[in-house]
C-alpha cells in the first residue's frame, strides 16, 4: 500500500504540464546529443544547467535526468550507422551494429535497440523504486565516519575500475578535491586560495569546471577530426525496420541478461553504463553457442549492451539519491544541481522531499515511454542530424557554453574560468589524465573534508574512529582490497590483456 | 616511439610540482590546527602531499618502459580558447551580439579553412536564436548591444 501511495504522489508531481514539458525537452535534447558524436551528455547537461536555475528543483532534475538517459537511446544511432559511438557507453554497439547496417539491416538494429533500451531502462527503474528508499532508511543512522568511508570508496572505485591507469585516476581525484578547497573554509569561514579574487571566495563554479573540462576540451580534440558519414537512407525507412521472428526470439535472453548486468554495474561507484555495456557484451559472447559470429552483425551483440547501459543509467541514481554519493560525473552534476537549489542530498531526501524523489522516479517512466514512442518514427530525423557538418556545429556549442556560464551569475569571470578549465582539460588529454574522477573529486571534496573534520573532532583526534565502527570499517576494508587488487593487476600487467581478451 | 615514456615522466613531474606548491601555499598561509581540531590549512596541505606522491608513482615506472609521442595540437586550442577569451572580454562592455560574432569567427578558424557564406549564415542564425532563447524566452537580464564609450 505504501508503495502505491508513493507512486500516486510521484505521478501527481510528474504529470503536471510543466514537468511533462521539461521531461520532453530533456529526453529530446538527450537523444539529439546522443545521436551527434562529439557532444557528450556531460557537456550537454552542463550547457543546460544554467537554464534549470529558473525552474523548480524537481523540474530541473527531471530535465537533466532526461538528457542523461535520453542520450543512451540516441547514442546507438551513430554507432550503428557510422561506426562512431555517439557516447562512450555505446562504443560496444559498434561491433555488431555497424556490420548489421552494412548488411542493410540498420533499420532493424535501430528499432530493436530502442526496444532494448526501453526494457533495460524499465528494469532499472523498478530496482531504483525498490532499493533506494530501503538504503536511505538504513543510511539515516550513518555518522560522519561512515560518510567519509563511503566517499573514499566511491572515489577510489571511480578512479581505479574505469579504464586507464589507476594512479592517474587517483591523482585526478586528488586534484579535483584540491579545486574543491577553493572558497571559504566551512568551519572558520576563512577564504582559501582566493588569490585576492572576490569571485573565488564563493568557490569555483561547478558549471564552469564541467563545461571547460568536458565541453571545450572535447571540441578542441574533435575539430578537424569528425567527418560526415554516408548513410544509405533506404535502410532506415520504417519498412526496413521490421525484425524477423528469429531476431525477436534471440533478443529476449540478451535483453534479460543485459538488463541484469547493467543494473548491477550501475549501482557500483565508478563503473556506470560504459563498463556495464562492455561486460554485457562480453558475457553474451562467452555464453553464446556461436561466439565466432559476434562482430559480424549478430543481434545479441547490440541488444545486450544497449539494455545494459540504459539499466545502468537508472540504477546509478540509487546511491546518488539514497546516500547523496554520486558514482559518476553525471551523477555529480545532478548532485550539484540539487545543492544549487538549496536541497541537501542524502538519505533524508527520500523522507523530507518525497514529492521530489518519487516525482523524479515517475518521470523516468514517462521519459522512457516518450523515448520509445519518439524514437521509432524520428529515426529518419536523427539520421539527417548526423549530416550536419561539424564546422557549423562546434561554434554553436561553444556559444551555448559561454552564454550558459555567463548567465549563471552574470559574470565574465566565470567565462574566464571556462577558458582555464578548457585549457586544463586539453592538457589532461595530452597526459592521458581522465576528467571524470576530477569532477567527482571536486563535488565530493568539500563534503569529504567536512565529514573528515567532524569525525576527527568527535573522536578527539583518534583515527581509530574509522575502524571502530563496523560499517565504516567494512567499507574501508573493501576500499583497501580494491586498491591492493589494482596494484597487483597493474604490476602483473594482466588487467589490460584480460580486458582486451574479453572483446576479442 | 620514444625510448622512455616521457609523457608520463613529464606528467608525473608536473603533478609533483603542483602538489608541493599547493601544500606549501596552504601550510604557510592558513593555520594548520591540530588533528582533533583541524584548521583551514590541514586538509589542503595533506592533499598537496598526496598529489605529489601520485606524481612520483606515475613518473618512476615510466623510466623503465618505452612510450608513444602524444599528438599535440597547437592551432585548435589557440582558436577555440581564443574564441572563449574574446567572448569573456566583450560580453560585459559590448553586449551579447558582438561577443557571439567574435566567438564564432575566431573559433571557426580552428578548422583552418574558412567557409565565408556558411559563417555569415550561422552567425545570423545563432544571434537570432540566442536572442529568442535567452532574452525573449527566459528573460535573462543580458544586454544584446552596448556602447561603453
Amino acid at each position: 500500500m505504501d508503495m502505491l501511495s508513493n507512486i500516486a504522489l510521484g505521478l501527481d508531481t510528474a504529470l503536471t504540464w510543466q514537468n511533462l514539458l521539461y521531461c520532453f525537452i530533456g529526453v529530446f535534447l538527450g537523444t539529439l546529443v546522443g545521436v551527434i558524436p562529439g557532444i557528450g551528455h556531460l557537456a550537454a547537461m552542463s550547457m543546460l544547467f544554467p537554464l534549470t536555475f529558473y525552474l523548480d528543483p524537481t523540474t530541473a532534475l527531471i530535465m537533466l535526468a532526461g538528457i542523461w538517459y535520453g542520450s543512451s537511446y540516441g547514442g546507438n544511432t551513430a554507432s550503428i550507422l557510422l561506426n562512431i559511438p555517439g557516447s562512450p557507453a555505446n562504443a560496444v554497439t559498434c561491433l555488431d551494429g555497424y556490420p548489421m547496417a552494412r548488411q542493410g539491416r540498420g533499420g532493424v538494429a535501430l528499432f530493436m535497440t530502442t526496444i532494448a533500451s526501453f526494457i533495460g531502462g524499465s528494469i532499472g527503474i523498478i530496482l531504483l523504486m525498490m532499493f533506494a528508499p530501503v538504503i536511505a532508511s538504513y543510511a539515516l543512522q550513518f555518522g560522519s565516519a561512515e560518510y567519509f568511508a563511503l566517499m573514499v570508496l566511491g572515489l577510489v572505485a571511480a578512479s581505479t575500475i574505469s579504464d586507464g591507469s589507476a594512479v592517474k585516476g587517483l591523482a585526478m581525484v586528488t586534484l579535483g578535491i584540491m579545486f574543491g578547497c577553493v572558497g571559504s573554509d566551512i568551519y572558520t569561514g576563512m577564504p582559501r586560495f582566493d588569490f585576492g579574487q572576490l569571485e573565488l571566495t564563493d568557490a569555483i563554479n561547478l558549471v564552469a569546471l564541467a563545461m571547460g573540462i568536458f565541453g571545450v576540451a572535447e571540441i578542441i580534440a574533435s575539430v578537424r577530426r569528425i567527418k560526415k558519414g554516408d548513410i544509405d537512407p533506404e535502410s532506415v525507412k520504417l519498412r526496413a525496420m521490421k525484425p524477423t521472428r528469429e531476431d525477436v526470439k534471440r533478443s529476449w535472453g540478451a535483453m534479460g541478461r543485459g538488463s541484469a548486468i547493467g543494473s548491477f554495474f550501475g549501482t557500483l561507484p565508478g563503473t556506470g553504463p560504459s563498463v556495464a555495456a562492455f561486460m554485457a557484451y562480453a558475457v553474451e559472447k562467452k555464453s553464446s553457442k556461436n561466439p565466432e559470429e559476434f562482430g559480424k552483425g549478430r543481434i545479441e551483440g547490440i541488444m545486450a549492451p544497449e539494455s545494459a547501459n540504459n539499466a545502468a543509467d537508472q540504477t546509478s541514481f540509487i546511491p546518488t539519491l539514497s546516500l547523496g554519493i554520486p558514482g559518476s560525473p553525471t551523477m555529480a552534476l545532478m548532485l550539484g544541481a540539487l545543492m544549487i537549489h538549496g536541497i541537501s542530498p542524502g538519505p533524508s531526501l527520500v523522507a523530507e522531499q518525497p514529492s521530489l524523489f518519487w516525482g523524479l522516479i515517475m518521470s523516468f517512466w514517462i521519459g522512457n515511454l516518450m523515448l520509445l514512442v519518439l524514437n521509432i518514427p524520428l529515426i529518419g530525423v536523427w539520421v539527417r542530424m548526423l549530416m550536419i557538418p561539424y564546422h557549423l556545429l562546434y561554434p554553436a556549442v561553444l556559444m551555448f557554453i559561454c552564454i550558459g556560464v555567463y548567465t549563471v551569475s552574470n559574470s565574465a569571470f566565470d567565462v574566464w574560468l571556462v577558458l582555464f578549465f578548457g585549457a586544463l582539460g586539453y592538457v589532461m588529454r595530452i597526459f592521458d589524465w581522465p576528467g571524470a574522477p576530477l569532477l567527482l573529486g571536486f563535488v565530493l571534496g568539500p563534503l569529504m573534508e567536512e565529514h573528515f573534520r567532524r569525525a576527527m573532532l568527535m573522536s578527539r583526534g583518534n583515527f581509530g574512529t574509522f575502524i571502530d565502527r563496523p560499517i565504516s570499517a567494512t567499507v574501508l576494508a573493501i576500499t583497501a582490497i580494491l586498491l591492493l587488487w589494482t596494484m597487483y593487476s597493474a604490476l602483473s600487467g594482466r588487467r589490460k590483456k584480460r580486458l582486451s581478451a574479453l572483446v576479442e | 616511439m620514444l625510448s622512455r615514456d616521457y609523457r608520463d615522466i613529464v606528467g608525473g613531474a608536473l603533478l609533483i610540482v603542483v602538489g608541493l606548491s599547493f601544500a606549501g601555499y596552504a601550510a604557510t598561509h592558513y593555520p594548520l590546527g591540530t588533528i582533533a581540531r583541524m584548521g583551514p590549512g590541514m586538509f589542503p596541505t595533506c592533499l598537496g602531499v598526496i598529489l605529489a606522491i601520485f606524481g612520483v608513482l606515475q613518473a618512476v615506472p615510466a623510466f623503465f618502459r618505452t612510450g608513444k609521442m602524444p599528438e599535440i595540437r597547437i592551432w585548435s586550442p589557440i582558436f577555440v580558447l581564443g574564441g572563449v577569451a574574446a567572448f569573456a572580454a566583450l560580453i560585459f562592455p559590448f553586449g551579447l551580439i558582438p561577443a557571439i560574432i567574435a566567438l564564432v569567427v575566431i573559433s571557426s578558424c580552428a578548422e583552418l579553412k574558412i567557409y565565408p557564406v556558411s559563417l555569415v549564415i550561422s552567425i545570423v542564425f545563432l544571434c537570432v536564436m540566442s536572442w529568442l532563447i535567452f532574452r525573449v524566452g527566459l528573460n535573462v537580464p543580458i544586454a544584446m548591444l552596448r556602447w561603453p564609450f
